[in-house]
């Protein structure tokens, strides 16, 4: 019984950390804190977009700025496929030998656009461990309640 | 909506802005630690309710412009010292 409810509870947490990832905020909804997951929505997702719109998606560079991306990837799945696209136009550049296919992010531009994108992924994964943190604090509260 | 107001909104997004490299462009610093102090308080606070839970945010808020600030005041003082004052002391040095 004890090992049954334990695979519940991690399955529960994986749940809740996988929703915060697809979608900033989804994890704290998912538990009725719903005030803190559309406070964590809105100024993630607005973060990221203005990192977007200050830089051009040309910041998502999972070519030549990894550790960047790796940041920025935390934002949610959805920049894989943003990610894929830089790629597919880095590949695309390089055999038309034209460099204004890849989306080229330069100077003061791109340097706040990736600082914003990159602070808005590290921030969800930081709203990622606390929604993992306090669904398991409401388990184990249920768990100690009195019935 | 139209197709053409979509498309001219999604084109934005693909050209940089025009930022010099004026002292000035430092003022993108203060959203992104607005947004730092708020999503960092949400996960904290017990309860969000909107008078303490701004409170809390602004004085985090102030707190980190106030210590980038003096980060910023010890790093051009050392540049000043190393740049400025360092090689008359070392010209005028016996060695």
């Amino acid at each position: 019984m004890t090992g049954s409810w334990k695979d519940n509870h991690a399955l529960f947490l994986i749940v809740i950390g996988a929703l915060a990832w697809l979608a900033p905020g989804g994890g704290h909804f998912a538990l009725q804190e719903k005030k803190r997951g559309i406070i964590i929505f809105v100024l993630i997702a607005l973060t990221f977009a203005v990192g977007l719109y200050v830089g051009s998606i040309g910041v998502v560079n999972p070519v030549s700025a990894k550790p960047w991306y790796v940041a920025q990837v935390m934002n949610s799945p959805a920049v894989f496929l943003l990610g894929s696209y830089m790629t597919a136009a880095h590949q695309r550049a390089e055999a038309r030998n034209d460099l204004s296919l890849a989306y080229p992010v330069y100077g003061r531009a791109g340097e706040v656009g990736q600082i914003y994108t990159s602070i808005a992924g590290l921030l969800n994964l930081l709203c990622i461990v606390n929604a993992i943190y306090m669904a398991h604090i409401q388990v184990v509260g249920e768990e100690e309640s009195p019935k | 909506m139209t197709a053409a107001t979509a498309g001219m909104i999604l084109g934005s997004f693909t050209t940089p802005m025009r930022i010099g490299t004026s002292p000035a462009s430092m003022l993108w610093l203060l959203p992104l630690v607005a947004v730092i102090a708020v999503v960092y308080k949400a996960t904290k606070v017990h309860k969000i309710r909107l008078k303490p839970f701004a409170k809390e945010s602004a004085v985090l808020f102030g707190s980190i412009i106030v210590f980038i600030g003096v980060a910023a005041l010890i790093l051009y003082g050392l540049t000043w010292f190393v740049t400025g004052q360092l090689p008359a002391l070392l010209d005028s040095s016996a060695f």
